[in-house]
């Protein structure tokens, strides 16, 4: 009745050995997908099946079901292919309407020596003369090119390392857990958002006509990080005075650093001159810009003063 | 893909003609010697694979730029699992986590190398790299089995083997992406990671 159930009695079949099914002499298409199965040799059928398959069990391969093996799951199987790559296209079209890849990129375009000075600079900005950031045709020059434009390399990566040296103190006082790794990213996120978010509101009630964008905000406020990480390894190494040496003089540096570079953009460009200008409005600018100054060696101490034994 | 329209003529369980798989694969050839070998239709290339490891291995040769072409993810494989093995002979069954560290490494090296590059990167091609360059860990891992690392020696070498798998790394993407004074700065994170992996080696 079924060429193919007698071609199945007549060849010998070694499952085992073979990554395809032999295609019986009696079908002429080579493409065809799959055997006859609805002749009783399922058992050879069925063992075949197992490697190539979804795994079937050879005891379930009755004919219905070896027969819904193999098409569906290669139609499984480019539905699927054809789902992740529209779950692809979807998720790159989406993902530069929540986080403007663009911008981003900019911060991103530093070099090792734009690094070397910016590191110099927030632990030692005293002797730095001219904060201003140099632009080019409007749009700002990038950080690969003048020190004082902000970037977010340096703050990303001294917040992962923050994570990171926490753990380690952590550990060195047994009090080491992995979810209080994540404790500690998480409240140390929760805190740069609040900041970010004070401040905003702070620039929106005073209307101050500023060009700092979030992301500039952010990095600003990512700089005190560096100076976290080097009271941590200060107390690690040298026990509380270290810590507190260092922390101090971070705090001091980056109280500078900061009074230096947001009297630029926030006081209106007579104050920043070094002119008292008289005025309700310009005082409060500067009251906002020490209240941003001073808040951050408060949050540099309140972050790792739990860290230090 | 099966037409609706043409009406059924054949009988339940025998498949019509018309079916056409939908894979592009040369899988149902004609013939059995026909087919190609399964290591090359699984795409692991052992030659490849050897150039690569001996490129990690020389931190001090000059990379070429077009090695990380095809992404391999075999010869990561291989090494996390040896990693996993070596931290198993030592008695630390924490498979789970070089895994875990692995993929979040990945995902963030890839954020910040495309942000940072002009040209993107695939995200196969950074777990590829950073894969690679985990070879120096699993030495660093097999000396844990014999000696302890919690001595100054131990400190001594473990910081050394970050050192060099972080090298090998950024020198790679480096060459691939054609980053120019950014290597230090490639070097820094692959250095985190690394010495996250080393966290676990040692304690």
């Amino acid at each position: 009745m079924h060429p193919a159930g007698a071609a199945a009695a007549g060849t010998p079949r070694q499952p085992s050995k073979r990554r395809i099914p032999v295609s019986p002499p009696g079908m002429a298409d080579p493409h065809q997908l799959f055997d006859d199965t609805s002749s009783a040799q399922s058992r050879g059928f069925g063992a075949q099946r197992g490697p190539g398959g979804l795994g079937y069990p050879a005891a379930a391969a009755s004919p219905q079901e070896a027969f819904l093996a193999d098409p569906v799951s290669n139609m499984a199987m480019a539905y699927g292919s054809s789902l992740a790559a529209q779950g692809k296209e979807l998720v790159d079209k989406n993902i530069d309407r929540f986080i403007p890849v663009t911008k981003l990129k900019y911060y991103f375009a530093v070099d090792t020596m734009y690094v070397g000075k910016k590191l110099g600079l927030l632990f030692f900005p005293y002797l730095h003369q001219d904060w201003e950031v140099q632009y080019q045709q409007d749009t700002p020059v990038a950080p690969r090119f003048d020190i004082n434009a902000p970037d977010l390399y340096i703050p990303a990566m001294a917040f992962i390392t923050y994570i990171l040296v926490a753990g380690l103190a952590l550990g060195t006082q047994d009090r080491f857990s992995p979810d209080l790794l994540g404790l500690q990213a998480s409240s140390a996120l929760a805190w740069l958002t609040l900041e970010v978010l004070a401040i905003l509101l702070s620039l929106y009630l005073l209307t101050v006509n500023t060009d700092l964008t979030t992301i500039d905000l952010v990095a600003f406020l990512g700089y005190k990080y560096v100076g976290m990480i080097g009271g941590v390894l200060m107390g690690l190494l040298f026990g509380k005075i270290g810590y507190y040496l260092v922390l101090g003089w971070c705090c001091v540096s980056i109280f500078v650093f900061m009074i230096r570079t947001l009297r630029l953009k926030i006081l209106a460009e007579a104050a920043a001159q070094g002119v008292p200008v008289r005025g309700a409005r310009n005082q409060l600018r500067m009251y906002l810009t020490m209240a941003v100054a001073a808040a951050q060696p408060l949050l540099m101490y309140w972050l790792t003063f739990h860290l230090v034994r | 893909m099966m037409q609706p329209q043409q009406p059924y003529t054949g009988q339940i369980f025998h498949p019509t003609q018309t079916y056409t798989p939908t894979t592009s694969q040369p899988f149902y050839g004609n013939n059995f010697e026909d087919e190609p070998p399964l290591l090359e239709e699984l795409g692991i290339n052992f030659d490849h694979i050897w150039q690569k490891t001996l490129t990690v291995l020389h931190p001090l040769k000059v990379a070429d730029g077009s090695i990380m072409n095809e992404t391999d993810l075999a010869g990561p494989m291989v090494f996390c699992l040896a990693f996993g093995a070596t931290l198993l002979l030592a008695g630390k069954i924490q498979f789970g986590y070089v895994y875990g560290i692995s993929a979040i490494g990945c995902l963030g090296m890839f954020c910040l190398l495309n942000l940072m590059s002009m040209t993107g990167v695939s995200f196969g091609c950074v777990a590829s790299v950073l894969g690679y360059c985990l070879l120096p860990m699993i030495l660093l891992s097999s000396f844990a089995v014999i000696f302890s690392l919690q001595g100054m020696v131990g400190i001594i070498l473990t910081a050394g083997i970050i050192g060099w798998c972080s090298f090998s790394a950024s020198k790679i993407f480096i060459s691939a992406l054609a980053m120019e004074g950014q290597q230090l700065l490639v070097a820094y994170p692959c250095a985190l990671l690394y010495g996250v992996f080393a966290l676990i080696s040692v304690f």
